[in-house]
């Protein structure tokens, strides 16, 4: 018995050790699964790529952090990597719970280089990174805002408070002699056109501000931003990338169970940010007896235009992720839907965005098929606001003039006071100008690995845009002769339709052990076409008197108007591109990196001569701290030198610019409207960058520094055209050169970094010079100064050796004995619009469950040129009864001082403002399927420190001349409100 | 090996694809030059000249264009800076007190306008034109020639087809007016008859030619014009010509050729033509009121409507024989007869009731001085509820800074507003046509050049002036001599007489120079120098063209 006890035990041990043998022979494979954690809070890390060591294939973790992954019995570490966090490598018997540390220097997050990525350590061209986590918060409207004072070198100035105004996004600098001149975007690899299907109106009293053409974008879905900044970065988008490039990528899905993001928030104005300097009531009071004003312009009430405009209703905002997927195959849906109220009564933005995106692997994992779909209806509406407001005045005007004393009504309507101000209220009521555009960004890729190094990727892409604007102005409406007693209305539209084809063979070589080669060839195809149409008409039947109103739109009853402007109609040329490009990139042992790249660029704007450009690029970068002798270094995680140079070009001026042209004018009529030039061309800016980058105390503190020269150079500009001519200016290119100078300094850093408490400190700083030289041209003049009384004078001036759009006016030399202010003779230069130092600073506070987001910047070195206290605030017109400023107020100015542009009204711009500030209480997990919830409260606008006395220092509203471009000019914008907005944020699962 | 073809055929696909696009660009909205003479055939040729005549329009009418450089310029016409209002960089003011330069904006928008006017005219001679086609355009051309002569003294001048990146030759006085003088000639019996005032008749092309002949003197020698028989023969033939032509007679209402629906009148020769209640073309001939009349001037109907600038000065007012007040006003409220009831004065000082807008809004038309009234009969208040009197004194500065800034200055309303339109004031759908040559400016230049014969005939000129006060209901004239060399407003001159005639009609300064006067001192202007006899080629245009040579003295 025991032997046969022990027979069978010695079979069964065999049989089991054959079979163990067996397996290893046949399966030699385990699974292993796990969890992978944020050190921080113990949230689930969503999307960590769980590879076994050594080996590409790998999977990602799904919504709730969790993974499985069947590996070869052989492998013991697993290398765990996420966006965001350190990099961590964990025996397979210590998988079951990972934690990942939030990675500060982020050197091995991924990067958008154009038409490809690279790991941030392996840039070696200047490229700034953002990622959601980092984004400002609070109110967000478009995606350029994400990114306010968060990048070196990179300056957003939203040009007014207006909900969806414009941005002017400067990379590096002031590059061009032509107005709305921005980066050049791209969104999930498509080249974006930079113009705008929602209809320009300018049948009011001057042109409105033009809005931010992104807006289609929900910013919810944005998962990061790429800055290409210098040229090397830069040069693979060719003719276009001279201004930089915006490379947003946009989230996916991940895999794992189906997760469901849900997001609320709603938003209350807490007031202006800052107040224009205007008197108040008392001080009004005592300016009428100080100035002798007659006494009958006390009305007697009590009245604050300024906060009577203003509108206190609630934005809302809802935003719905739903995303899943597994290894082969992966989508995200997302639904966002916001209703912002314009702090300007009767204004406002609404967003309805949805978007889907999926990825499929398939043929074996050898073709990946990409396809992505954002379409966004955004029904904008507007006030009486415009750029360049003539005597007849806007909403702004008339609210900063209106005499606090006087009610805004009598038994029959809104008041129109004897002094010229149109009465601000009626402004709001009789205004009906609204705008719906809708816009689809669609793209389909199939990337194809015809060898396992050697990929095939083509992408289509469309994005069309089509807006309609319908303005109603009421004939009740006084103060604008061309409204007054009759009516306006227009309706307007406009379609953009830009087509993207990419062709790119990707193909990665080691050709040793120790040199690695990264190829890129492309070739791209682009198209764009834009065009416009409308018809305006006034004098209607109904609403031109106060008291008889009906609730009908003129542009309801078109045909009732007694004037039909003809309609008008214009299609742009269309804009085609025909690109080749290649990139290299070789890495020696991850200590030598050196990039080359080139682009040769068609484009049909360009003149027949000169059709197709080149553009170069080479880079350069050292890894020191992966040398020997700093291997075992205990200061540097990283040190990298960087070097780079480049030629981007520019190509943003109209189509047709460079062919004869005749045009069709109103009846019966047409001529020539343009010069031929075939020599016309793009415009070059060459760059060199010096760079190092550097990360110490174990990452805790990282950072770079760049010192950057752009030299831009056969400027495009209208020039003067040779008279006889069929038009005052011509498209040239000038040989001028369009300097830029500047460092760049960004530190971040983890300054405490415990359990329960961490603080976070990033900051930015960046320095530029700009100059242009080598003009031979007459002086030429921009910044067009408005308002009654100043017609026809400039502020600003493009010339040699100065600053471009350096301030010219007569200077001010103070008031002579009568109280007249007295200036010089003739203009002088008298300082720069263009701020030479810019700077931003994010800090991140955590207690346990609490987390306090601020974020914050400035800029400083520069002057606002203040239009609106020159011409709509002055003085003078106290004696009629408006409202002045409290400047003025405190000089020695009589109210009989004549009004002139003169260097009185500029200011020091420097300012320093809290964009946000946002506490949020990270309540975790409720139930069984309440996942990662959050509150939050959060401010925007909170306060600005700064000497100006207008609305906001960080203004630019559009006054330029001719096409020439103004700069840091403020005239009757819509003011910027502080917003505090609260709400919650929960996934499901 | 399959890989491999497989990467041969997509770089072959590639280079395929890239191959295919042209960049050619398309125009979608314009026309190219081979598609405009093609498509367009003759009717094309018509569209081109018909540019040309719209280009007319905005130069010759609005206030900040040809009608500032030629009248703000001399003593009838300024815009004093009003508080905060009218200084607009001091453009008006230096342009009265002749102290402009060569970056002044209505020097340079004139350049380009009449330029632009020069450019269109001549394209359309590269389209195949009829020769009444290339007749019209080569009038236009020299309408704009002339007009950039008298202000420039010189202009630069393009053939059809010319690459437009070359800067064109220049063409400078006397041979800048000869060159006027052929053209005109060689088009004449190619232009039509009839079809004026709006279209290019053998008519307008000889007023254009007297105007060339009478003034080529000053062209010569701006500081002190001579005048040679011929030319003064040339201006008598081609005026008596029009005169016997007999399609031209006076209008016995002096107003009634700036009013709204005549189509220019009797007395126009060459108009820009506005239709009432259309902006299409519209030349915005609603700012010669709005730009002079106060704020609260048509108060019942458009109140703020006038932008309350331009005036006159006083010594030119009593350049009418210093008129004392009228007679019809004392009866002002209660008379709506519409006809005159004064005798005393010349009636093209206004101020009289016009039927159609002073029983409307109160206003009549003409020189406005002292209190303005309502149609009602009340009386018209300033913003300030002050009675609105005009007052003719105005700062010797040109800048207003009294109390009673708003009111200094006589107010010139010539063109009637078109109040029938029923827009009031509004913009761009006015539609008085604008005078550019009307028939007493050439019975006034055959005077003039009657007088400036070598055997002057200053009796046969009396009777062409005196023909012509007498329908204006002005006293006859014993003698009248051209010009007091010391007072440009001494009522007793033919200057005077073409003042009183075609005040705020762009032909003062010309006037001014030839009679060679124009560096006399008048109010408001306490300096002057000759080099202010020509206005200075613009900064800009200098620059582009190194053929233009900068006028002396700037």
């Amino acid at each position: 018995m025991k032997n046969t006890k022990i027979f069978i035990t010695k079979a069964l041990s065999v049989g089991f050790l054959f079979l163990l043998a067996f397996s290893q022979v046949f399966s030699q494979t385990k699974t292993v699964a796990g969890k992978i954690t944020d050190s921080k809070d113990g949230s689930p890390i969503v999307g960590a790529t769980v590879q076994p060591k050594g080996s590409k294939n790998g999977t990602s973790t799904g919504a709730d952090g969790g993974f499985s992954i069947t590996v070869p019995a052989t492998v013991t570490t697993l290398v765990i990597s996420s966006v965001g966090f350190d990099r961590k490598e964990v025996g397979v018997a210590d998988a079951g719970s990972i934690t990942l540390v939030a990675s500060n220097s982020n050197l091995n997050e991924v990067v958008v280089i154009g038409y490809g990525t690279a790991k941030k350590k392996d840039l070696t061209g200047a490229v700034s990174s953002i990622q959601a986590k980092s984004f400002n918060k609070g109110v967000i409207t478009s995606p350029d805002q994400l990114l306010q004072n968060k990048v070196a070198g990179v300056l957003v100035t939203v040009n007014s408070g207006e909900p969806g105004a414009g941005s002017t996004v400067q990379i590096r600098g002031n590059s061009s002699l032509r107005a709305n001149n921005n980066p050049l975007y791209v969104i999930d690899g498509v080249p974006l056109d930079g113009r705008n299907a929602e209809p320009g109106n300018s049948n009011g009293d001057g042109a409105t501000p033009s809005s931010n053409p992104l807006l289609f974008i929900n910013p919810n879905d944005v998962q990061s931003i790429d800055i290409l900044k210098d040229a090397s970065s830069a040069a693979i988008y060719g003719s276009r990338g001279a201004n930089g490039v915006v490379a947003i990528t946009m989230k996916k899905g991940q895999s794992g169970a189906t997760k469901i993001d849900v997001g609320v928030s709603y938003g209350k104005f807490a007031g202006y940010m800052k107040r224009y300097g205007v008197l108040d009531r008392s001080q009004f009071l005592n300016a009428l007896t100080k100035y002798g004003a007659a006494s009958s312009l006390n009305y007697g009430g009590n009245v604050d235009a300024l906060k009577d405009i203003t509108n206190n209703s609630i934005s809302q905002s809802y935003n719905l992720a739903l995303s899943g997927g597994n290894e082969t195959g992966k989508y995200r849906a997302s639904f966002y839907a916001t209703d912002q109220e314009g702090f300007i009564k009767g204004t406002g933005l609404r967003k309805y965005i949805g978007s889907f995106t999926g990825t499929e692997k398939l043929l074996d994992k050898k073709l990946t098929l990409e396809f992505s779909m954002i379409a966004g209806n955004v029904p904008h509406t507007f006030g009486y606001v415009f750029n360049t407001t003539g005597s007849a005045g806007n909403l702004v005007s008339a609210a900063l003039q209106w005499n606090p004393t006087q009610n805004y009504r009598d038994a029959n309507g809104f008041i129109v006071p004897s002094n010229g101000t149109p009465n601000p209220m009626a402004f709001i009521e009789g205004t009906h100008d609204k705008a719906v555009t809708t816009s689809i960004l669609g793209n389909i890729s199939a990337a194809y690995k015809i060898l396992p190094n050697l990929e095939y990727k083509f992408l289509y892409a469309i994005n069309h845009s089509e807006g309609n604007r319908n303005v109603n102005y009421e004939g009740w409406l006084q103060g604008n002769q061309s409204i007054q007693g009759k009516g306006l209305a227009a309706i307007l539209n406009a379609r953009l339709n830009s087509q993207t084809f990419t062709h790119t063979l990707n193909y990665t070589v080691d050709l040793t052990s120790k040199l690695h080669l990264t190829a890129l060839l492309g070739y791209e195809y682009w198209k764009s076409e834009f065009s416009i149409d409308g018809q305006a008409a006034n004098t209607f039947n109904t609403n031109l008197t106060q008291t008889t109103r009906i609730p009908v739109l003129y542009t309801s009853i078109f045909q009732d108007a007694k004037i039909q402007n003809p309609h008008q109609s214009y299609v742009d040329p269309a804009t085609e591109l025909q690109s080749y490009f290649a990139r290299g990139i070789l890495n020696w042992d991850d200590k030598y990196l050196l990039t080359a790249t080139v682009r040769r660029d068609g484009s049909s704007k360009f003149g027949s001569n000169n059709r197709y450009g080149t553009f170069p690029s080479f880079a350069a970068m050292w890894r020191i701290s992966n040398e020997g002798f700093m291997k075992d270094n205990l200061i540097f995680n990283n040190l990298a030198l960087r070097a780079s140079w480049g030629i981007t070009g520019n190509q943003e001026f109209p189509a047709g610019s460079s062919l004869e042209q005749f045009a069709f004018g109103s009846y019966n009529t047409a001529g020539q409207v343009n010069v031929l030039n075939p020599n016309l061309k793009w415009e070059q800016t060459k760059a060199s960058n010096f760079g190092i980058d550097f990360a110490f105390l174990k990452g805790r503190i990282f950072g770079s520094v760049d010192y950057y020269n752009k030299n831009t150079t056969n400027l495009l500009y209208q020039g003067t055209a040779i008279q006889p001519a069929p038009a005052t200016s011509v498209w040239l290119n000038l040989p001028a050169h369009l300097i830029n100078k500047g460092y760049e300094v960004a530190i971040g850093g983890t300054i405490v970094q415990q359990k329960d408490f961490g603080w976070d400190l990033s900051v930015n700083w960046s320095h530029n010079n700009n100059k242009l030289t080598e003009f031979t041209q007459a002086l030429i003049l921009s910044g067009s100064v408005s308002g009654q009384g100043v017609s026809g004078a400039f502020s600003e001036a493009i010339t040699n050796n100065k600053p471009l759009l350096v301030y010219y006016l007569k200077p001010f030399t103070g008031f002579d004995q009568n109280g007249n202010q007295t200036y010089g003779e003739n203009p002088t230069f008298v300082g720069d619009p263009n701020p030479h130092n810019v700077y931003g600073i994010s800090t991140t506070f955590r207690y346990k469950k609490f987390e306090m987001v601020l974020n914050g910047g400035g800029a400083a070195g520069y002057l606002v040129f203040n239009n609106t206290a020159t011409s709509v605030t002055n003085i003078s017109g106290i004696l009629q009864g408006r409202n002045i400023d409290k400047k003025a107020y405190d000089s020695p100015e009589k109210p009989t001082s004549g009004v002139a542009a003169n260097s009185r009204f500029l200011e020091s711009g420097n300012f320093f403002k809290l964009r946000n500030a946002t506490i949020t209480y990270n309540a975790g997990n409720f139930g069984k399927f309440v996942k990662n919830s959050s509150i939050f409260i959060s401010g925007s606008n909170l306060f600005v420190i700064t000497k100006f006395s207008g609305f906001d220092p960080e203004v630019n509203i559009d006054k330029s001349n001719g096409g020439y471009p103004s700069k840091s000019i403020e005239y009757v914008p819509y003011p910027t409100a502080r917003t505090i907005t609260v709400g919650i944020n929960l996934s499901l699962y | 090996m399959k890989p491999n073809r497989l990467k041969i055929a997509i770089i072959g696909l590639v280079t395929i694809l890239g191959s295919c696009t042209k960049l050619n660009e398309t125009l979608n909205s314009s026309l190219t030059n081979t598609q405009t003479a093609n498509a367009l055939g003759t009717q094309g040729v018509a569209l081109l000249l018909q540019a040309a005549y719209t280009d007319v329009g905005s130069p010759f009418t609005v206030q900040d264009q040809l009608f500032s450089l030629e009248e703000n310029s001399t003593d009838e016409s300024l815009v004093p800076t009003r508080g905060g209002d009218w200084d607009d960089n001091g453009v008006w003011r230096v342009v009265h007190s002749h102290n402009w330069n060569a970056d002044h904006s209505q020097v340079l928008s004139v350049f380009n306008a009449l330029n632009k006017l020069s450019f269109d005219a001549t394209n359309v001679l590269a389209f195949s034109p009829s020769k009444g086609q290339a007749a019209e355009a080569r009038f236009l051309r020299a309408l704009a020639l002339y007009y950039l002569l008298d202000l420039y003294n010189q202009y630069p001048y393009r053939n059809p087809g010319d690459n437009l990146l070359n800067a064109p030759l220049v063409k400078t006085g006397t041979d800048g007016a000869q060159f006027i003088i052929d053209e005109l000639t060689t088009v004449m019996t190619d232009l039509p008859t009839t079809g004026g005032p709006s279209k290019a008749t053998q008519d307008a092309a000889k007023v254009l030619l007297m105007k060339t002949y009478l003034n080529r003197g000053m062209f010569a020698n701006r500081t002190a014009p001579t005048f040679a028989d011929a030319d003064m023969q040339q201006v008598i033939t081609l005026g008596n010509q029009i005169i016997t032509g007999g399609k031209f007679s006076y209008s016995s209402e002096y107003f009634n050729n700036f009013i709204a629906g005549n189509n220019g009148g009797p007395e126009s020769i060459f108009a820009y033509p506005n239709t009432s209640g259309v902006t299409t073309n519209n030349s915005r001939i609603n700012a010669r009121w709005n730009m002079t009349t106060h704020y609260n001037s048509n108060s019942t109907k458009a109140p703020n409507a006038g932008w309350n600038g331009f005036s006159t000065i006083g010594n030119f007012y009593n350049s009418f024989g210093a008129p004392t007040a009228m007679v019809g006003v004392a009866n002002f409220a209660t008379d709506k007869s519409g006809l005159y009831k004064d005798t005393a004065v010349d009636k093209r000082i206004g101020g009289r009731y016009f039927k159609g807008l002073t029983d409307v809004i109160g206003m009549k038309p003409g020189l406005l001085i002292g209190q303005q009234y309502n149609a009602d009969g009340s009386k018209e208040k300033d913003r300030k509820g002050n009675d609105l009197a005009f007052d003719p004194t105005i700062a010797p500065t040109m800048i207003e800074l009294g109390a009673n800034l708003e009111v200094t200055g006589i107010r010139v309303v010539k063109y009637v507003p078109d109040i029938a339109n029923g827009d009031y004031w509004s913009d761009f759908t006015a539609g008085n046509w604008v005078q550019i040559f009307r028939y007493a400016d050439v019975t006034l230049m055959v005077a003039e050049a009657k007088m400036r014969a070598a055997a002057p005939d200053n009796a046969g000129a009396l009777v062409l002036i005196n023909a012509l006060r007498a329908v204006r209901g002005a006293a006859p004239f014993a003698t009248l001599p051209l010009v007091n060399k010391t007072n440009v407003d001494d009522p007793n001159t033919l200057l005077a007489e073409r003042g009183r005639e075609l005040y705020w009609e762009s032909v003062r300064r010309t006037d001014l120079l030839r009679f060679g006067v124009f560096n006399v001192l008048w109010q408001y202007k306490p300096s002057d120098d000759a080099h202010y006899n020509i206005y200075p080629i613009p900064t800009g245009a200098l620059a582009s063209n190194p053929n233009l040579k900068q006028n002396p003295g700037y």
